[in-house]
């Protein structure tokens, strides 16, 4: 009994700094099932999908009610992922599990490189709702209202390696998308993470279904941390905005790091 | 097309908080029965025991039931968004939506299938 609660915490606690962090936990809970819990890699990416699935569905109802997400492209994208990540879930089962252990490592570190960078920090744009379509091609249909979708097949191909990665190692993959919407494609930074979270339930669920089809989910982990992660996300973006996030930041790039060196090390050792 | 949103948008809201329900009532049911989450052996999803198992309040097949919820939330959300496309006769939209769901149907069938 106390290690279900335990691990309801260590969801919650996952959940927590996602949300605070902008990161969306997924990173957060291999890491926790692994070294905290002992799971192999590959279960604890099975459920950490499964998290990622409800936390990403409950952000993207609040964007899409908002109207700050770009349902069109973001749907369109997303078969992209959605293949991507059935792809990267048989992949999954193929390597061996300290491949997937180094390649997490590897996002561990990018992940506290990338909140390093100054320009880490949210822009405030000014940014109004998606408008309805006016020309006649496909492109210009997933256009917003003040910017101009660009190079989409650019931005189709980086979806699908975002599926992969999402499918393989147990989170949204918006650290991928959100770059390649926003750098690549020219969407607005608000609009491009917006889209982000609502294409990563789909991308999550593509990824999930293989894990499931192959018996690698255990219920009796992924229900305590999926309702742990969920109320820490609750919580957490409830009050990001009161929380001075700046040294929350820097606290968890110690912490990121410090997880990718005890991953590290397990890779090298085991 | 904000309409479209909005509805969709509730969708999802609905089925996170239907989700996170059950799988409430599972780990609660789960704690009871004093089982631990360490134990390496668990029940993978058995489609012929799953409703038996359900109808007698098995912790392991509410948490199954809360589990296919939360898989099953954006794929309704797809769902949602082909019928409104198709109202809205938006077809190069609803290609895309059904393509999606075959995507998904796809990794389910060849993850099951494969090794």
């Amino acid at each position: 009994m106390i290690v279900g609660l335990v691990m309801v915490a260590g969801g919650m606690a996952a959940g927590l700094f996602g949300a605070l962090l902008g990161l969306g936990g997924g990173i957060l809970i291999v890491p926790l099932l692994t070294l905290g819990f002992g799971l192999p890699v590959r279960e604890a990416v099975g459920v950490s999908l499964v998290c990622v699935i409800v936390t990403s569905s409950a952000a993207a109802a609040v964007y899409l009610e908002r109207h700050v997400a770009n349902l069109r492209l973001g749907m369109t994208l997303e078969l992209f992922t959605a293949v991507g990540a059935g792809v990267g879930g048989i992949v999954a089962f193929v390597v061996e599990e300290r491949v997937i252990a180094a390649l997490f490592t590897a996002l561990l570190v990018y992940t506290a490189w990338s909140m390093a960078r100054p320009g880490a920090a949210t822009v405030d744009e000014a940014v109004t709702p998606v408008a309805p379509p006016s020309a006649g091609d496909f492109r210009s249909s997933l256009n917003g209202a003040g910017y101009v979708v660009r190079r989409l097949p650019a931005g189709m191909v980086g979806a699908f390696f975002a599926g992969i990665m999402a499918a393989l190692l147990g989170v949204g993959g918006g650290l991928v998308k959100v770059p390649v919407m926003h750098l690549v494609m020219g969407v607005p930074l608000r609009v491009a993470t917006a889209t982000s979270n609502l294409m990563i339930g789909v991308t999550a669920t593509a990824g999930a279904v293989v894990y499931l089809a192959r018996g690698g989910i255990d219920p009796f982990v992924a229900g305590p941390t999926a309702i742990g992660v969920f109320f820490g996300a609750a919580l957490g973006s409830r009050a990001a905005h009161r929380i001075d996030v700046r040294t929350l930041r820097l606290l968890f790039m110690l912490v990121l790091g410090y997880t990718a060196l005890q991953m590290g090390r397990r890779v090298l050792a085991v | 097309m904000r309409d479209l949103e909005r509805t969709v948008g509730r969708l999802l809201s609905l089925g996170t908080y239907a989700s996170v329900a059950i799988l409430a009532v599972g780990v609660g049911l789960m704690l009871v029965a004093g089982r631990s989450p360490l134990d390496p052996s668990y029940p993978a999803l058995d489609p012929a025991r799953f409703l038996p198992d359900l109808l007698r309040g098995e912790p392991s097949a509410v948490l199954w039931l809360g589990l296919l919820a939360v898989m099953a939330t954006p794929t309704a959300r797809v769902v949602a968004s082909l019928v409104g496309y198709v109202e809205a006769r938006e077809w190069r939209m609803v290609v895309v939506s059904v393509a999606v769901l075959v995507a998904i149907a796809t990794s389910i069938v060849v993850g099951g299938a494969a090794g």
